[in-house]
């Protein structure tokens, strides 16, 4: 099936190209490096503060002693007291996230420990930031009750149940921590995947294949050569960013490195075979790039990088078995944060296994040897 | 003679192009074969069939023994193949090139670098060229990719318009190449837009809309298809229809800025005379040899006559 003299001439010679084309080897070798970096810090889905504005209806001590606890949180950035003219314009505009109405009566009401309602709107066109702020505005809200209770001396009596909840391996919920794997292998994905396509499509254009196709040369020896060099480079991607998101972003190699490896180099085969496929099905480099970001964008979306696989709707999800990303992401993850081992990973490194070979095989059945 | 390439009515269809329409030929261990046509005649499809590029719709072709739609694997081994377009890697040295190729076709590394360098230097090129083959001139280039066509010591090699694009004194070079390489039993099939390179051909096949309408040597094709005496015309004022109607005359072709004009019967002087009765000005006459180019035209008129 693979001949070895071939194979090794084939290998030397991506060698030679790659590492002859600067451009080329910016595009390898520095170009994940400056992703990750950009990505790494962009790809924060933390939310640390939200820009909010106040109307004071009540204009009492009580009221504007409520507001005062509210900013004091950091969380609330205050952007001043408005009138609902004003506030309703600096939601709409983005420039405030959150505006918080305390209505007539508000005071009085406290005063006379009575049920006290404060109007909150909050921007939903970003759930994220808009869950975690009416989280907070409630919790603001529950303590001011918890400490009127106390100040009247009710809380001791009051019989409570909490749960102590104990965060393992992102203690501090760092969105870089969950987002940087992911990140990687989205660069590993898109980079191996066009340059792979783009080479064997620019070889059709130029006519090098034409010469390729009257040589002895078998689709496979052909698929697995030009396969070898770009799976070494993406390795070599994969240290440079293991180290960076190490040196930058704190990441932790909590398992094997062997593990992460040995799974980079899996999922490599399996994209750059993706990309030979893509080119057997395209004539030029231009339909080979569409195609790949054809290929890329669902991959991507669909692999568990920002959006749990397990909320997908269920019809989808048997699509994303057949995506290589989903198995490297879980285990990235699982190895770099949980500190998991081979064993604990097998399953997702056996489905990729399967995947890479397939893809690999399928591409060199593809490829056909005659021009027509 | 053994033939080494047999050809037994050959058909290729594009769709409803028929590029190929039942071509049939033979071709001797050692010949070289020259192909002549106008662009689009079908040339390149056939000697892609012949090199297992493409699969033929109809007939059968061996070569070197080798059917090429059963075995094209054997095909491989047994052909080079230079193609229209230059093809080889523009971003590699001749060596790098060599030794990819010669990988390819599964020569050990040390006995194809040194293959390599020896073919180099058989076409003038040399081992330790610095230059990638895209930095190089056209007539370096081609004879850079002629290397590689033969460095598995191919039987038959393709060259499909080899010399295209190329000065003329490169063109030479490279025609003086491959005589070298029919001498040494290396057959060569090589197709060609330049007639007075197929007078180097020992056969020639001429090739109108897909098909083969004739095929001898160049002094064969002449005998046949440009019978009597054949006369250059040169001057202002000549009236092609008149002369056509001329007793004793056969043809009329425009040749360069004259005409070429062909009877059983004529006479240098008796043409002349008639070319000024009807109105030609600075008028000279002189006898030629024919050239394929006259046969080519000859052959072309008749087939697009019917």
């Amino acid at each position: 099936m693979i001949d070895l003299v071939s194979l090794a001439a084939i290998v030397r010679k991506e060698f030679i190209q790659a590492l002859r084309d600067r451009r080329m080897l910016a595009m390898l070798l520095g170009i994940p490096v400056l992703q990750i970096i950009i990505f790494g810090f962009a790809a924060n889905l933390e939310f640390n503060r939200a820009d909010t504005v106040f109307v004071d209806e009540d204009r009492s001590e009580e009221s504007r002693d409520f507001l005062r606890g509210l900013t004091a949180e950091k969380t609330f950035l205050a952007h001043g007291v408005v009138t609902v003219a004003e506030m309703e314009r600096e939601l709409r505009n983005g420039t405030s996230q959150v505006g918080v109405v305390v209505p007539r009566g508000f005071g009085r009401r406290v005063e006379g420990v009575e049920a006290a309602t404060v109007q909150a709107f909050v921007d939903g066109s970003d759930p994220t930031r808009a869950v975690a702020a009416t989280a907070a505005l409630e919790q603001y809200a529950s303590r001011r009750t918890l400490e009127a209770l106390r100040g009247l001396g009710g809380v001791a009596g009051v019989a409570r149940v909490t749960f102590e909840p104990r965060l393992l391996y992102n203690p501090s919920l760092k969105s870089r921590l969950f987002m940087v794997p992911g990140t990687a292998a989205s660069i590993l994905v898109i980079l191996t995947t066009i340059v792979t396509a783009m080479g064997l499509a620019r070889e059709r254009e130029v006519g090098t294949m034409e010469q390729l196709l009257v040589t002895p040369i078998r689709p496979l020896t052909l698929m697995v050569g030009k396969t070898i060099p770009y799976a070494v480079f993406g390795l070599v991607d994969v240290t440079l960013i293991l180290v960076v998101g190490n040196l930058v972003f704190d990441v932790p190699m909590r398992g094997g490195v062997a593990v992460v490896y040995l799974g980079a180099l899996v999922y490599l085969v399996s994209t750059l075979g993706v990309g030979l496929l893509i080119a057997t099905v395209v004539e030029t480099q231009q339909q080979a790039l569409m195609v790949g970001f054809f290929f890329l964008l669902p991959a991507i979306l669909l692999s568990g990088f920002m959006t749990p696989i397990e909320a997908m709707p269920r019809w989808i999800v048997p699509l994303t078995y057949l995506n290589p990303v989903r198995y490297f992401v879980a285990i990235l993850r699982a190895v770099l944060l949980r500190g998991a081992g081979l064993r604990d990973v097998a399953e997702p490194m056996g489905s990729l296994a399967a995947l890479s070979l397939g893809v690999l095989l399928l591409s060199a059945a593809r490829f056909r040897r005659t021009l027509g | 003679m053994s033939a080494i390439i047999e050809v037994v009515g050959l058909e290729k269809r594009f769709g409803t192009f028929q590029a190929v329409r039942g071509v049939s030929f033979q071709v001797d261990r050692g010949e070289i074969f020259g192909y002549l046509g106008a662009n689009g005649a079908g040339k390149s499809t056939t000697i892609r069939i012949l090199c297992g590029l493409m699969t033929p719709s109809g007939g059968t072709a061996s070569v070197a023994g080798h059917d090429v739609a059963s075995d094209p694997e054997g095909v491989r081994f047994s052909v080079g193949y230079m193609s229209q377009r230059f093809s080889l890697y523009p971003d590699l040295t001749a060596m790098e090139n060599l030794d990819f190729f010669g990988g390819a076709y599964r020569l050990a590394r040390r006995a194809r670098l040194r293959r390599a360098e020896a073919l180099l230097g058989d076409v003038g090129l040399s081992a330790d060229d610095p230059r990638t083959a895209g930095a190089m001139p056209g007539g370096v280039r081609q004879r850079l990719a002629l290397a590689a066509a033969l460095l598995h010591g191919p039987q038959v090699v393709f060259l499909d318009e080899p010399t295209a694009g190329v000065d003329p004194e490169a063109r030479r070079t490279f025609w003086r190449i491959i005589r070298k390489l029919s001498d040494s039993g290396t057959t060569v099939f090589v197709t060609t837009h330049y007639m007075d390179e197929a007078e180097y051909c020992h056969r020639v096949g001429l090739m109108v809309d897909g098909a083969l309408v004739a095929l001898d040597t160049p002094s064969g094709l002449k005998r046949a298809h440009v019978p009597g005496r054949l006369f250059a015309v040169r001057g202002t004022g000549l009236d092609v229809a008149r002369l056509r109607e001329l007793a004793g005359v056969t043809h009329v072709e425009p040749f360069g800025a004259g005409l070429h004009v062909r009877g059983d019967l004529l006479t240098a002087e008796v043409l002349s005379e008639a070319v000024r009765a009807h109105g030609g000005q600075g008028v000279l006459v002189e006898e030629s040899a024919p050239t394929l180019e006259d046969v080519f035209l000859a052959v072309a008129a008749r087939s697009s006559a019917g």
